[in-house]
C-alpha cells in the first residue's frame, strides 16, 4: 500500500509538474486540487492511456464524489488495472528507482496523442537504455518483454535500439508479404522472399499487359467510341448523372430461363426494341436493385457460361 | 474483395467520363489513337478513386497528365517539323546510351569483390527483385521497402479491377454488335 501511495503521489507530482505551465494557478500540489474532480480524472486518464486518439472524454465521473487524495489512489490503481500497458509499468516501476521512474510518465504524456510505432521505438531506445544501465537480466532471460513496446527480445539477440528498430521494421515489412502473398494467386506454398517477389512481379507485369491488350480489343472493337458506348448504356437505361434507378422502375418479368437455352433466348431480346425491359427483368431477380453498372459489370468474361444465375451470383459478389 | 465491386463501378464511371471528354474533342481517331485515349482515361479514372491517397496514384495522375499534353500538341501543332526535331532526339539519344553502358560494365569490373555466402546471395536476388518491382509501379522509384509492399498491394487491386471492368466491357461491346 505504501508503494502505491508513493507512487501515485510521484506520479501526480508529474502530473501537476506538467500541468503546472498549462494552468496558470500556483505550482503547488494543490493546483490539482482545485480542479473539478471530473478533470483531474481526464488528467489521470490521458497520460497513461497511450494509443488512444485525444478524443474528448465524456465528463463522467464514476464513482459519485471524488474526496482527492484517497481515491486518487483508488483511481491510478484502476486506471493501471485498465491500461495494457499497466503489468509493464508495475514491472519497470519496482526495478528503476524514482529518478526512471521519473521520465515515464512525461514519455508517455509526450506520446499521449496517437502513439505510433516509432514513437514506441523511441520509447524502447529510452528503456533499454536504462535496463542496460541497471542490470542485464532482461537479456539473459528468454522470452522477455521490454516495456511499452510488443516486440519480443529473444535470447541471445541484441536489444540495441538500432537493431531493435531494424527488427520492427522487417516484421512489418515481413507482415505485409504475407498479406501480397495472399493475394497473388499461387504465392501460398512458396517459401522464400525472392520467388514471391519474382511472382508478384509476374502478376504485376501480366495485369499490365493485359490492360493494354484490351484496351487494344476496345478501340478495335468500337469504331467510334461514343456512340457505341451511348448506345450500349441507353440499352441498360443508364444515364451517367443518377446511377441509381428505383427498383419500382423494373416492372417487366422475363421468363425464368433455362440454363441450356439461355444463349439463344439471351439474344433474341437483345434484338427487340424494348431492350431496357430484359434487363430490367433480370434485375427483378435480384431482390435489391441493380444499378446499370452492375448489370453491366455481369456481363462476365465467360459468355459461354451464359446462365443468368451465375451471373447474377457474379454480380452479387 | 472487400470493395471490389465498388471500385469498379466508380472506375467504370469515371472512365466513361474521361472517354466522352476525349471524344468530344476530335471525331475521327485511328486505331491508335484510340487505344491511347483508352489507356489514357482508364489510367486517370484508376488514378482518382477517391478512398485512398497513395504514392502510386499520384505519380500515375502526373505521368498521364504530361501524356495528355503531350499528346494535344502533337496533334494541334502541324506534324512534320516537330515530328522531325522528335525523331532527331531519339537518334541522338542512341550512342549516348553505349557510352554509358560501357562505364558501367568496366565499373563492375573493378567493383570489390562480391561476397558468396549465402545470406548476401539472397539479398541480393531480393533487391534485383526490388528494383525491377520499383520499375513497374509507377511513382516506385521514390519509395522504400515498406511503402513499396503497401503499394504494390494497392496496385494490384485496382488493376485486377480495372482489367475485369474492362473484360466486361469488351464481352459486352461484342455481343452488342454481334446481335443488330
Amino acid at each position: 500500500m505504501e508503494q502505491t501511495t508513493l507512487e501515485s503521489i510521484q506520479f501526480n507530482e508529474e502530473i501537476q509538474g506538467i500541468m503546472a505551465p498549462a494552468s496558470e494557478t500556483a505550482n503547488s500540489f494543490t493546483a490539482l486540487l482545485e480542479l473539478p474532480p471530473t478533470q483531474v480524472v481526464e488528467l489521470l486518464h490521458s497520460p497513461e492511456i497511450t494509443g488512444k486518439p485525444p478524443k474528448p472524454y465524456p465528463l463522467t465521473c464514476d464513482t459519485g464524489n471524488l474526496t482527492f487524495p484517497s481515491n486518487t489512489t483508488a483511481r491510478f490503481s484502476v486506471l493501471a488495472g485498465e491500461n495494457k500497458n499497466s503489468p509493464e509499468v508495475k514491472d519497470e516501476v519496482p526495478e528503476t528507482e524514482g529518478g526512471g521512474c521519473v521520465s515515464d510518465p512525461t514519455i508517455e504524456n509526450k506520446k499521449s496523442k496517437g502513439a505510433k510505432r516509432k514513437e514506441r521505438e523511441k520509447k524502447v531506445k529510452v528503456s533499454s537504455k536504462k535496463i542496460k544501465s541497471i542490470g542485464d537480466e532482461n537479456s539473459g532471460n528468454g522470452g522477455d518483454e521490454l516495456p511499452y513496446v510488443h516486440v519480443r527480445v529473444r535470447r541471445g539477440q541484441a536489444t540495441d535500439s538500432h537493431s531493435l528498430a531494424e527488427r520492427a521494421r522487417r516484421e512489418k515489412i515481413n507482415a505485409r508479404m504475407k498479406l501480397l502473398q495472399e493475394l497473388v494467386p499461387g504465392c501460398n506454398k512458396i517459401s522464400g522472399t525472392a520467388l514471391v517477389l519474382d511472382k508478384i512481379i509476374n502478376h504485376v507485369q501480366s495485369l499490365q499487359h493485359e490492360v493494354e491488350i484490351l484496351s487494344m480489343k476496345l478501340a478495335a472493337v468500337n469504331p467510334i467510341i461514343d456512340s457505341n458506348l451511348e448506345s450500349i448504356l441507353a440499352t441498360e437505361g443508364l444515364s451517367l448523372m443518377d446511377s441509381n434507378f428505383p427498383a419500382t422502375v423494373a416492372p417487366v418479368v422475363w421468363p425464368e430461363t433455362p440454363h441450356n437455352g439461355n444463349r439463344q433466348q439471351f439474344q433474341i431480346p437483345w434484338q427487340s426494341d424494348a431492350f431496357h425491359q430484359p434487363l430490367w427483368g433480370r434485375g427483378e431477380n435480384n431482390p435489391n436493385f441493380m444499378t446499370p453498372e452492375n448489370s453491366l459489370l455481369s456481363y462476365d468474361s465467360s459468355a459461354n457460361s451464359v446462365s443468368l444465375h451465375s451471373n447474377q451470383m457474379k454480380m452479387e459478389q | 474483395m472487400r470493395n471490389l465491386s465498388s471500385l469498379k463501378k466508380e472506375f467504370l464511371r469515371k472512365w466513361i467520363k474521361g472517354l466522352r471528354k476525349y471524344n468530344s474533342q476530335k471525331k475521327n481517331m485511328n486505331l491508335l489513337e484510340r487505344k491511347k485515349a483508352i489507356k489514357l482515361s482508364a489510367d486517370l479514372a484508376m488514378a482518382s478513386t477517391k478512398d485512398k491517397t497513395t504514392l502510386w496514384r499520384k505519380a500515375l495522375f502526373a505521368n498521364t497528365s504530361t501524356k495528355i499534353d503531350d499528346e494535344q500538341d502533337m496533334s494541334t501543332t502541324s506534324s512534320t517539323p516537330q515530328k522531325k526535331v522528335i525523331r532527331k532526339n531519339s537518334t541522338n539519344s542512341y550512342p549516348l546510351r553505349k557510352r554509358i553502358t560501357g562505364r558501367r560494365k568496366i565499373l563492375r569490373r573493378n567493383h570489390t569483390k562480391e561476397r558468396v555466402e549465402a545470406s548476401f546471395i539472397a539479398m541480393r536476388l531480393v533487391k534485383k527483385r526490388t528494383r525491377k518491382l520499383k520499375s513497374l509501379l509507377p511513382g516506385g522509384k521514390f519509395m522504400d521497402d515498406s511503402c513499396l509492399v503497401d503499394e504494390t498491394l494497392d496496385y494490384i487491386e485496382s488493376l485486377k479491377a480495372q482489367v475485369e471492368v474492362m473484360r466486361c466491357l469488351v464481352t459486352s461491346s461484342e455481343l452488342f454488335i454481334n446481335q443488330p
